[in-house]
């Protein structure tokens, strides 16, 4: 098969794959479900949800338990003082953003984009029956279910299969090592795209030689990020024990079919863009760059997926949090503004969220354990600025299990955007109807 | 009970399986040597000796301990006045890991070693199930040697009881840094070790409380690891933290676990989890799972169970029962088990007959396609089945299995390598410890300050320890098969598929990379056996 044949997957099923002269190499399983994807296909074309004009949310994973009360701080509360005697903020340290509320330090990005009108802070986000265990809750926030039910599609994986049925894989992106749960659908759909240090390898990169700039990469030598084949390297997402009727053979089938048809498409649409601000160095910083730069270059894409881990801050918490959250507000301002100046932020809504918060106590190794409910950041040009929901009560009689409690269901939250941002109902898709919070205007 | 294979129902294609299953695959010859024996008798030579006889330990565990330079030269930069100080700090960080990096490198190295040696791949398979089980990471403990020694612990006790295993991984030192029992103390419980010990190790979600797993954390306090005072000097295996249960960090107090009240520690919570009705089920699914590669359905789970139960858990024998039960070569499965990227380089290895790659590649290969050994991505260890397959690994592994059968062609195919960073990792560009002259000044020998000439003589060095070079095909084909496509596509699917039908499609991209011209030569002979390694069908088994 030719890559350069194969611009979309759309195009490729329209074109090639009925009309016979490729189908001698094609995949078993692809013979026998050519045609339900050919059906699909056009579809697509009458629905037409991927637009390059369309709508797109950026989901940023926050890993491991991000501690709510140290993002998002009350100030001048007794109760914040007597739990966190050693971790606790000072009210001089805060970046102040209304006269009980402030941001860590550490997030001068974001207090800004807040000052700008870009960013909304929803408070207490969480829900019924929280699960104190990383996996269980981050398959709560991925699937959208109750927290005493279960179930095989994410949240996200459902909009796909409600409203872009027909789409190209890479309606979804994620930039991440770890496949999100919540991309699972009954049609699975979602392209993994690991870059590797982008901005990085643009320096040392030379043609012909092995040998990169030695001090560089000495300097370089404990980062986390690794060397990537050129271009990096695309992946599908598989709707983690999602598979079906589908043996593991066949889905191997499927996956090669699709490493072929979407790789070209992305370093097509990367290759079209430059930044147009600088981006810090970090893996994340940089991956929003690949991010922006997809964007700009008119990839069709709705949703983008990126995570940042190492938020399970359970010993000597205060230099690694600290570290975190700037790694986190410097990225997403470079994202913002390098939105801003393509004429995109209006498009584009950026959430964050983490499986849960910490205790509200810290604990004797200057950390703090598994939590519940906590704040999330919605960030972009359509995002109405403002605190929504309550900080809540840190006083112990209103605590549970020494947690705090949440009141503003995540997803409300999610509701929220898919109605008001993406232009999809959401009660198909999340099951059962939300209260919509104000964060669009 | 579980039942038995018969010995009539025992042919060459499940030997074939068995192999890759239970080891890391082999040669033709391995699986028509296991096909010889009874079912029973194929899985117990497979096993080998119950008793143990543990392998040499890797070479860094003789370097001397640095816990004394270090303490020395932390002194002296304390004395010091910010930057020099705050700058001294970071380049004895940077020393350190460089040092770090480079002995788990040899650590990596030295395992895959182990699994590729036909008598140990048994063993070393269920360390390495054993590996994902209790998901230790380097990112976290930051200690080479801790984590040979929990590698060591799952080996050794790999064949013998569930509960000592259970056990000595919960008093391991490596985990007690991971999940935090090192920090936990009578007065401020951490409940990480406890709630993974439920959660992931012995029980599942589900199947206990927050007020267990509060009172299990009680219980746990007082199993820590001994500070390195006192033996700093020495070599480095002398000189690191061991276990060590210190009453005074116990909480006595009464706790209730699992509806049952007594003063209990850290043993008694192991026992207590270990006695609950979902624990037997957790972990015969588990091991059922990794080696069927498909989940166990309710009723052959509830004689997997008994199994387990009338075994007293013992897992050699237990092994030995599931790989000699009828369902475990189900055929319309046979195509639901994907090999993890540790199983695929060293089977491919086997296969074709050549050494593994250099520690340093090898690691590298096995990182980019998502298992690095000793950093799961986090304490669930790895997913395993499907989830080691999106496009981003399938093209790699197509890519490297092109390294592995047709060379890297001079240094071609290994231009996105950073061959610094690999000789650093291979200890052929050393660093130095940052030394502080008597004026204060900050002095670290490192690459950037090496000789020129020594830097480009140490990179050479690297890149002909990483060249790979063209797969030997001469003992894998006959001059009789290289004149028959169809003599050569039988034999070379016998040695890569273990003898299944091969597709219509398989066929075609084979016979494509064969092209017109007989006999055969290498290279085309390589083409053809790339053609079934870059296929789907060779990722599973």
């Amino acid at each position: 098969m030719n890559n350069h044949a194969l611009k979309t997957r759309r195009e490729f099923l329209r074109t090639g794959l009925l009309g016979g002269s490729l189908s001698w190499t094609l995949p078993a399983f692809l013979s026998r479900t050519m045609q339900t994807l050919h059906a699909q296909a056009d579809g697509a074309l009458i629905q037409g949800v991927t637009g390059r004009d369309g709508n797109i949310l950026v989901v940023l994973q926050l890993a491991g338990g991000n501690d709510g009360l140290n993002t998002v701080i009350p100030m001048g509360n007794d109760e914040y003082r007597k739990a966190r005697p050693t971790l606790g903020l000072t009210d001089s340290s805060i970046l102040r953003i209304d006269p009980q509320t402030g941001l860590h330090p550490s997030l001068s990005g974001l207090a800004s984009a807040y000052h700008d009108g870009n960013l909304a802070i929803v408070q207490g986000v969480g829900y019924p029956n929280p699960n104190r265990s990383h996996f269980r809750s981050t398959e709560i926030w991925a699937t959208g279910v109750d927290s005493d039910k279960s179930s095989t599609s994410g949240w996200i994986g459902r909009y796909f299969d409600n409203a872009c049925s027909g789409c190209d894989a890479s309606v979804g992106i994620a930039m991440a090592s770890q496949l999100p749960q919540s991309f699972a659908a009954t049609t699975p759909k979602g392209v993994l795209y690991q870059g590797g240090g982008v901005a990085k390898k643009k320096s040392s990169k030379k043609k012909g030689t092995i040998a990169r700039d030695a001090d560089t990469s000495m300097m370089a030598m404990d980062d986390e990020e690794e060397v990537g084949e050129a271009g990096g390297s695309i992946g599908m997402l598989n709707g983690p024990g999602n598979l079906g009727h589908l043996s593991a053979l066949d889905f191997l089938e499927r996956t090669e079919m699709d490493a072929k048809l979407s790789q070209q498409e992305i370093s097509n649409a990367s290759s079209k863009a430059k930044n147009t601000v600088p981006f810090p160095g970090s893996r994340l910083a940089q991956n929003f760059a690949m991010v922006s730069r997809l964007i700009a270059g008119g990839m069709p894409t709705r949703i983008y997926y990126l995570s940042l881990g190492g938020f399970d801050t359970h010993t000597q918490q205060t230099d690694a949090h600290s570290r975190l959250l700037k790694e986190m507000g410097d990225a997403v301002s470079a994202f913002l503004a390098d939105l801003k100046a393509q004429g995109n932020l209006g498009r584009v809504t950026l959430m964050t969220f983490s499986e849960f918060g910490r205790r509200v106590k810290e604990n004797a190794s200057g950390g703090t354990d598994h939590g519940a409910a906590a704040p999330l950041f919605l960030a972009g040009g359509g995002v109405k600025a403002g605190l929504l929901g309550q900080m809540p009560s840190l006083s112990p009689n209103d605590l549970f299990d020494g947690d705090v409690k949440y009141n503003t269901d995540f997803r409300s939250v999610y509701a929220t955007v898919l109605e008001k941002h993406l232009g999809v109902k959401s009660e198909p898709i999340l099951k059962k109807p939300f209260p919509l919070i104000r964060a669009y205007g | 009970m579980l039942s038995t294979l018969p010995a009539s129902d025992w042919d060459r294609n499940k030997a074939a399986i068995l192999l890759q299953r239970a080891g890391f695959g082999g040669t033709p010859q391995e699986v028509d040597a296991l096909a010889a024996l009874s079912p029973t008798e194929a899985a117990d030579s497979l096993l080998g000796p119950a008793k143990f006889l543990p392998p040499d330990p890797p070479a860094f565990l003789e370097e001397s301990s640095m816990e004394e330079a270090l303490k020395a030269e932390r002194d002296k930069l304390n004395s010091l006045p910010d930057p020099a100080k705050a700058n001294g700090k970071r380049e004895v960080a940077q020393y350190l890991r460089a040092n770090q990096g480079r002995q788990m490198t040899e650590l990596r190295g030295w395992w895959l070693k182990q699994m590729a040696e036909p008598a140990r791949a048994t063993r070393e398979k269920l360390t390495l199930f054993l590996h994902g089980h209790f998901a230790t990471s380097f990112e976290k403990v930051r200690s080479p040697f801790l984590l040979y020694q929990q590698n060591s612990l799952f080996r050794e006790k790999a064949y013998g009881m569930w509960s000592d295993l259970v056990l000595g991984v919960a008093q391991d030192p490596a985990m007690l840094i991971y999940l935090d029992g090192a920090k936990s103390r009578a007065e401020a419980p951490n409940e990480n070790f406890a709630r993974e010990l439920f959660e992931l190790f012995t029980l599942g979600e589900g199947n206990y409380t927050e007020k267990d797993i509060q009172e299990s954390a009680r219980a746990f306090t007082g199993w820590g690891i001994g500070s390195t005072s006192g033996k700093k000097a020495g070599l480095l295996r002398g000189s690191q933290p061991s276990f060590k249960n210190v009453p005074k960090w116990h909480d006595a107090g009464v706790k209730t676990i699992f509806g049952e009240t007594g003063n209990f520690d850290g043993s008694d919570v192991v026992r207590l989890a270990l006695a609950q009705a979902a624990a037997p089920r957790w972990i015969t699914q588990k091991l059922w799972r990794f080696y069927a590669g498909w989940p166990a359905p309710e009723p052959l789970l509830q004689e997997l169970v008994k199994e387990w139960q009338s075994l007293n858990g013992q897992i050699r024998p237990f092994l030995m029962a599931i790989w000699t039960n009828p369902n475990f070569y189900d055929a319309v499965r046979s195509a639901d088990r994907v090999k993890s990227p540790t199983e695929w380089l060293v089977g491919l290895c086997r296969q074709i007959g050549r050494p593994l790659p250099a520690p340093v590649l090898s690691s590298h290969i096995l990182n980019l396609l998502g298992q690095n050994l000793f950093e799961p991505p986090n304490v669930k260890g790895w997913d395993g089945g499907i989830a080691w397959i999106n496009t981003a690994s399938i093209s790699r592994r197509y890519d490297y299995g092109s390294w592995l059968v047709e060379g890297t062609q001079g240094l071609q195919k290994l231009s996105s390598l950073n061959m610094v960073k690999m000789a650093a990792e291979s200890g052929l560009l050393k660093m130095s410890m940052p030394e502080i002259s008597p004026e204060g000044m900050l002095t670290t020998r490192g690459p950037k300050e090496m000789d020129p000439a020594e830097k480009q003589a140490a990179l050479e060095k690297m890149k002909a320890a990483v060249a790979l070079s063209p797969a030997p095909v001469d003992d894998i084909t006959t001059s009789e098969e290289r004149q028959s496509p169809e003599k050569l596509l039988a034999s070379l699917s016998t040695r890569f598929l273990s003898g299944e039908t091969i597709p219509a499609d398989l066929r075609t991209r084979f016979q494509q990379a064969a092209g017109e011209k007989i006999p055969y030569t290498d290279a085309a002979v390589r083409k053809m056996i790339l053609a079934i390694v870059q296929s789907p069908l060779y990722q599973v088994t």
